[in-house]
């Protein structure tokens, strides 16, 4: 995008803000919709997403570093929404011209399987009494600095956060397109300093059978786990969510840090992450392990590989109306640029 | 008092408007006023779909438990009332079943997606458990009775067993975690038809021992 049309972009966000109105869609309240599938939230862009939080870093820090004593210091409508981050646009992940999904969408549609099987479902289940702060997130594995670190100290150790929007297909053939906050894994793996043996990185999601009832079933093999190929880890795409909209993730997304794997099927975005490990051998994965003629280790999105019971070939946008139809997917959900480099020579039916 | 009160509870769920506003109902109260309050969320035609598949396969469900109920409490009047709905029942189920294959076809976004769907096994056993069902449906009346004589139409209709099993499979590889709520409804008609079939046999060799002790006294007569 020029630089003139970026400022303006900019120029138009903050002026938004600085007018006072204060239009932001809050997740608390559910939107009351109109029939016949229209919605409320069909309204122009600069309604329905003004995200402009440049806040300083000093006020991030003083919300989640101090808690309690500081958010009791704020004014009771900043301690009932969720506070902002400082982040800023990556310019060269803005999808330029692609509309993002509204945030009320993104935070009420979870696949979150840890809390219920239905996707409405999370955004109550997961918000009765599980605890995402304080967190601790272990590295280890193969690597050089093996530790465990507070989210806030990660997050301070990784430097500033920045904003990508970025596509997000999931394999059941629908897709938002979401901006993320948050930093590149690469800068984890630049902490940890992966030994030359490691070959590949396991996510592991939280597991707290006393607070999530599912982790106490059978019905699945919890905790979640994901793989990824180092390579594929160290690519510029690769992202650690923190935040959503400018606001630290909420429980239902993942809080409170979360893989982003915008060229794979949603499944291989762990959320919830806590532990991220270096192995030399291809990690067991949670949904490859339970149908791998479903759901390959690569996961990569590929119209021309469909899964057992449906398409790949198209999608549909989630809040795009009601008879909107589907739109076709692209090889690599459009990343191709950055990762088809990744598989070249290999065949991508076999290993989808 | 108590009698009083249970009777004309019987009388109401014997009446026929009674049985179509149930099941009428149903689906306002599933698909339509969702659609007013929000309640379809973020993938609204995603919801309906689901939505309306569950309604047909628990009201095709509701319809199958309804014969070995009569034969498992004969005396029921609360189980005879529910069975003057047989015909009503499940005509609904092939009903809610074809709202469903409509929004099928509204979700993958026209005929092209519709094709496409067509490829995929699952998608067979949907359609094949409907095929059944409509035709069903479409005799489900007193002229088609006549015409194929009680027998043949009993027999006829006794392909809703292979429809339930076709539905059954459909609905529990819709997705993972499916199975955890389609094997309830499994487990509901299997135990029944057990039931029955239990008590039939039972019923069956006591009726034939009374034959036989009978058959017995008159030749050899004391």
């Amino acid at each position: 995008m020029p630089r003139q049309i970026l400022t303006s972009v900019w120029v138009l966000e903050s002026s938004v803000r600085f007018c006072g109105s204060n239009r932001q869609i809050s997740v608390d309240k559910q939107k009351p919709r109109t029939g016949c599938g229209h919605y409320r939230w069909d309204l122009p862009d600069s309604a329905i997403t003004p995200e402009a939080y440049y806040l300083r870093r000093r006020e991030f820090l003083r919300v989640f570093g101090l808690g309690l004593a500081a958010s009791a210091l704020l004014p009771p409508r900043a301690r009932a929404e969720p506070s902002a981050l400082n982040d800023s646009l990556n310019p060269a992940f803005n999808l330029d011209g692609v509309k993002r999904t509204p945030e009320d969408l993104v935070t009420t549609y979870n696949n979150f399987y840890e809390w219920a099987l239905a996707k409405d479902q999370p955004k109550e289940l997961a918000n009765r009494g599980w605890k995402t702060r304080p967190w601790s997130v272990e590295i280890g594995g193969l690597c050089a600095n093996p530790r465990k670190l507070d989210i806030e100290e990660l997050i301070r150790l990784v430097g500033p956060l920045e904003r990508r929007n970025y596509r997000h297909r999931c394999v059941e053939a629908w897709s938002m397109v979401i901006p993320w906050d948050g930093f590149s894994f690469a800068k984890l793996v630049d902490l940890a300093q992966p030994r030359p043996e490691a070959k590949y990185v396991k996510f592991t999601s939280f597991f707290d059978p006393a607070n999530c009832p599912a982790h106490r079933g059978k019905d699945f093999p919890w905790p979640y786990t994901e793989g990824l190929t180092l390579q594929e880890a160290m690519n510029e795409l690769a992202f650690i969510a923190v935040g959503l909209y400018g606001k630290p993730l909420r429980n239902q997304n993942g809080a409170p840090l979360r893989l982003v794997v915008p060229w794979k099927y949603g499944f291989k975005s762990a959320k919830s992450l806590a532990k991220v490990e270096f192995v030399a051998e291809q990690p067991k994965t949670l949904w490859n392990e339970l149908a791998p003629n479903e759901y390959g280790f690569y996961a990569n999105v590929n119209p021309n590989v469909d899964h057992p019971r449906w398409s790949q070939k198209t999608e549909r946008v989630i809040g795009a109306g009601f008879f909107s139809g589907k739109q076709p997917t692209f090889m690599f959900n459009g990343y191709e640029k950055q990762v088809a480099q990744l598989y070249a020579g290999m065949d991508l039916r076999k290993n989808f | 008092m108590i009698a009083f009160q249970m009777n004309s509870l019987i009388k109401v769920l014997a009446n026929k408007l009674f049985a179509l506003a149930v099941l009428v109902g149903v689906g306002i109260w599933l698909l339509v006023l969702p659609a007013f309050t929000g309640g379809l969320g973020a993938n609204p035609l995603e919801k309906l779909l689901h939505q309306s598949g569950e309604i047909a396969i628990w009201t095709l469900g509701a319809v199958l438990s309804l014969s070995p109920l009569r034969v498992l409490f004969p005396r029921s009047q609360v189980v005879a009332a529910l069975n003057r709905h047989r015909r009503a029942v499940g005509v609904s189920a092939c009903v809610y079943g074809l709202l469903h294959f409509g929004f099928h076809v509204l979700y993958e976004g026209g005929l092209d997606g519709l094709a496409r769907s067509l490829s995929k096994p699952f998608i067979w056993f949907g359609v094949a458990g409907l095929s059944i069902l409509v035709a069903l449906a479409l005799t489900s009346n007193n002229w088609s009775i006549r015409k194929l004589g009680g027998k043949s139409w009993k027999l006829l209709h006794r392909l809703a067993y292979v429809a339930a099993a076709l539905l059954l499979y459909h609905q529990s590889i819709a997705g993972k975690g499916h199975w955890y709520i389609a094997r309830w409804l499994l487990l509901a008609l299997f135990t029944l038809q057990v039931a029955r079939l239990m008590k039939m046999l039972l019923g069956r060799s006591a009726y034939n021992r009374r034959a036989t002790s009978s058959f017995r006294a008159v030749a050899t007569p004391p």
